[in-house]
């Protein structure tokens, strides 16, 4: 088998290296007295962007420090203050470093002090993290409700970036709206700027960009024989923009993206020659072992084609509509609910399955997130073979590399490999 | 009739507190789910609430097919409760979001009849109660509820006027003010009641039909003087919710007295009237707003409202150690262990990751008499 791997996407290393600019200046605007906010991923970024306010996204924070084996600091840090070590690790992490006496030796120099921090209640326990954020001196917690529906439309996909009042529920709008509308007052008070409501618009408007660019390339890559890019490069390549969503950079940087996987496709590049199984990706990614993924490509010729991470980049964001504020409550509304919820969740998944023809998923199982009972039914009824695999995605304390891989492997050689319909060596 | 003692009362409300199934049978049952089902319009439709609840000896290997394994056993057991047909024939189920496993539960109830048209799953609804302390929740949840009535009527015909709602909860908030004096037995010094048998007068209250559940709260009240003083160490109970004596009754075991706790199968299922002073006029506001306000539960809360809570409960009974008790997959009251040590009065120790319906006897013995040495990463 030819083991060649395809450049690493120069859009994936531009990103990081955007990134980690934009890192260090936000250390240095911390320096001079600047103020930031540390937001978990499914809250609205863009009211922070129309105050110019920069952010820090919980998420990506826990990522590095789990890259970069900086996971079990943090959660030591928490543990010394006679909180739980191992409760909700991708959240917790992040708070290690309002207890870290040494915090430039962190990862990337440390996370600073945020002024304001924000999240949603999603489960039990994700506010009481944030809650003793905000028992910081200096700190301000502000937290959003995590309003559920009794009933959901399966399908979802196409119709939600114009009908959205319809399909995410004007109760649910309503509320959030109004959380938002209590988010700007405090920020007016603390900034003596004055909210802008066509400054939001245009925020919106990239957004909007940034997530139809997303849209073109994940539909190429679908369509795409042999799969030219690592799932590592797309989830940096989209996440990193993704955190800088409503920024000119944001909507450039997928655009970049997708001008890039167009010219591979073009080109012929693949991954793996040859591609002997497309598989899927479903859950959060395994930050302590991004390896898993190439390993999987260059021993078995099997490509990761599809991650949540380009996917709900595609298919969660986009919303049109006149009233920005609506439309911005709108897009977070039960986001959520799209990657965990059945049946949203459950039909989401076999429908990108088809798209992307898939030949098998592995699906990562997590304490918190909700839906994979639902999620393995639907993608096994759809004739797609599973294997739920069970670690927690940050916190690699119980992960043992060799028995994960070789669950992974077992089920890829007996259930995938030997199918009639994927190519043989 | 002759009177009933408060012995009597006592011995037939903790018979009642054993019941799994509905005995309603002329009813339209409705099992409940968590502690934010308004209960109140559920009567007022002239349908029967009947609270679901797990028990530790129940195979929960169906339910954790659906549920998996990261979730909190108590629900895991409920649901194996509904598969098996544990609580006899139910017209329809109402799951609160009182708590992430509840939440799941429902997730899951309603993807079974999706999925499965052989399912024995009768009809979900949830009623999304929120609790942060702003007007934009209460709006949202005074909608869900309004949502709720026009499900009710679905389900049994009945769309129930105001003053039929109004009748529900004067019995409802009736029955609060008498779980109220009875669980002042127990929080008297000496203690005139378990902490086992306040377990069971919550869960006996859908279990047996109201007028004589309250005849037993009254008689037990006012015969007070006649039961036994119980000595021994005096407890809070915080950290997971009880919804089966077990706990209560291993701890009990060791010459303690449970005198208070706050949990949703306990006392925090009284402490708040719907027409409490100050509720607005309209009665689906007042129900609105007790519900949203009700709590401070470990899933809901925050980390100081829970703490302070705490502190006062351990103060009107008079508690010499606080003790959480923290089960397995019950993330929360871990996070509240640390804030609610540094705000008691008295020494407070806590066992974690604990069965469903046990304790572990060598973490119990240590919380008891080292309670200052254990912590929530043991």
């Amino acid at each position: 088998m030819n083991k060649h791997r395809a450049d690493r996407l120069t859009a994936a290393g531009d990103a990081l290296a955007y990134q980690k600019r934009w890192f260090a200046e936000l250390h240095e605007h911390v320096a001079a007295g600047g103020r930031f906010a540390l937001v978990n991923a499914d809250t609205p970024h863009e009211i922070l962007r129309a105050f110019d306010i920069p952010y820090v996204v919980n998420q990506w924070w826990s990522s590095i420090a789990a890259s970069r084996s900086g996971a079990q600091r943090y959660l030591d840090l928490v543990a010394q203050e006679g909180l739980p070590r191992d409760s909700e690790q991708y959240n917790a992490i992040g708070l290690g470093s309002v207890f870290d006496p040494e915090p430039a030796t962190g990862p990337w120099g440390g996370l600073p002090k945020p002024f304001l921090v924000m999240s949603d209640i999603t489960g039990d326990v994700t506010r009481k993290v944030f809650d003793v954020w905000g028992e910081q001196e200096g700190i301000t917690c502000f937290e959003f409700e995590n309003s559920a529906e009794a009933e959901m439309e399966a399908e979802w996909w196409d119709d939600l970036p114009h009908d959205w009042e319809r399909l995410a529920g004007s109760d649910r709008i309503d509320l959030l709206v109004a959380e938002m509308q209590e988010l700007i007052a405090f920020l007016e008070k603390e900034t003596g700027t004055a909210f802008d409501r066509d400054k939001l618009a245009r925020i919106m408007k990239l957004g909007n960009e940034q997530a139809e660019w997303n849209r073109r390339t994940r539909d190429l890559l679908a369509q795409a024989r042999p799969c030219p890019v690592s799932v590592n490069d797309s989830i940096s390549a989209v996440m990193v923009p993704q955190w800088h969503r409503g920024s000119e950079w944001g909507r450039d940087a997928a655009k970049q993206l997708y001008l890039e996987v167009e010219s591979r496709i073009a080109a012929g590049s693949a991954l793996a020659t040859p591609e002997r199984a497309r598989l899927m990706w479903v859950g959060r990614g395994l930050w302590f072992d991004l390896g898993f993924y190439r390993h999987f490509e260059q021993e078995y010729g099997a490509v990761f084609v599809w991650s949540m991470y380009l996917a709900i980049a595609a298919d969660g964001y986009l919303r049109y509509g006149d009233d920005p504020l609506r439309a911005l409550a709108a897009r977070f509304v039960g986001f959520s609910e799209h990657l965990y919820v059945a049946p949203m969740s459950a039909e989401w998944y076999v429908h990108q399955a088809r798209q992307h023809g898939v030949d098998g998923v592995v699906h990562l199982v997590s304490d918190d997130p909700r839906g994979n009972w639902a999620t393995t039914r639907a993608l096994e009824a759809a004739g797609i073979p599973v294997i739920e695999v069970h670690a927690d995605n940050a916190d690699e304390s119980s992960y043992d590399v060799e028995v994960f891989r070789g669950r992974v492997a077992t089920w890829l050689t007996e259930s995938v490999l030997s199918s009639a319909n994927v190519e043989q060596p | 009739m002759a009177p009933i003692t408060a012995a009597d009362a006592l011995h037939e409300i903790r018979a009642a507190a054993e019941r799994d199934a509905a005995t309603h049978a002329s009813d339209f049952v409705i099992g409940t789910v968590g502690q934010d089902v308004p209960l109140e319009l559920i009567h007022a439709a002239g349908a029967c609430a009947f609270r679901l609840r797990g028990n530790p000896e129940w195979d929960t290997a169906p339910a954790d097919r659906y549920l998996g394994r990261g979730l909190d056993p108590a629900t895991r057991s409920l649901l194996a409760g509904i598969l098996s047909g544990a609580f006899g024939p139910l017209d329809a189920i109402v799951v609160s979001s009182d708590c992430d496993a509840s939440q799941r539960l429902y997730y899951v109830l309603r993807e079974m009849r999706r999925v499965d048209p052989e399912t024995t799953v009768p009809p979900v609804h949830l009623v999304d109660v929120l609790h942060l302390p702003r007007a934009a929740s209460t709006r949202y949840t005074a909608a869900k509820l309004r949502e709720f009535l026009d499900v009710l009527e679905r389900w049994t015909g009945t769309r129930p006027d105001e003053a039929a709602i109004e009748h529900a909860v004067a019995e409802q908030d009736a029955t609060r003010a008498l779980q109220r004096a009875a669980m002042r037995l127990r929080s008297a010094v000496p203690a005139k009641m378990s902490g086992c048998d306040a377990l069971a007068v919550f869960a006996a209250a859908d279990r047996m039909p109201r007028p004589r559940y309250h005849e037993c709260l009254e008689a037990l009240v006012a015969g007070a003087a006649d039961l036994p003083a119980l000595s021994g160490r005096r407890i809070f109970l915080t950290g997971s919710n009880h919804d089966h004596h077990g706990v209560y009754r291993e701890i009990e075991a060791r010459g303690t007295v449970i005198v208070g706790e706050d949990h949703d199968h306990g006392e925090l299922l009284a402490e708040r009237d719907v027409r409490s002073p100050g509720a607005p006029a309209e009665v689906l506001e007042a129900i609105t707003l007790r519900y949203q306000h009700n709590g401070p539960t470990a899933q809901r809360a925050s980390i100081g409202a829970r703490a302070a809570h705490t502190a006062a409960g351990i103060r009107r009974t008079s508690a010499e150690l606080l003790l959480s008790y923290v089960r397995l997959m019950d993330e929360a009251p871990l996070w509240d262990f640390a804030a609610q040590r540094r705000e008691s009065p008295v020494p407070a120790g806590v066992v974690v990751r604990q069965p469903y319906g046990r304790i572990h006897r060598g973490d119990l013995d240590r919380a008891l008499t080292a309670p200052e040495a254990t912590g929530v990463n043991e």
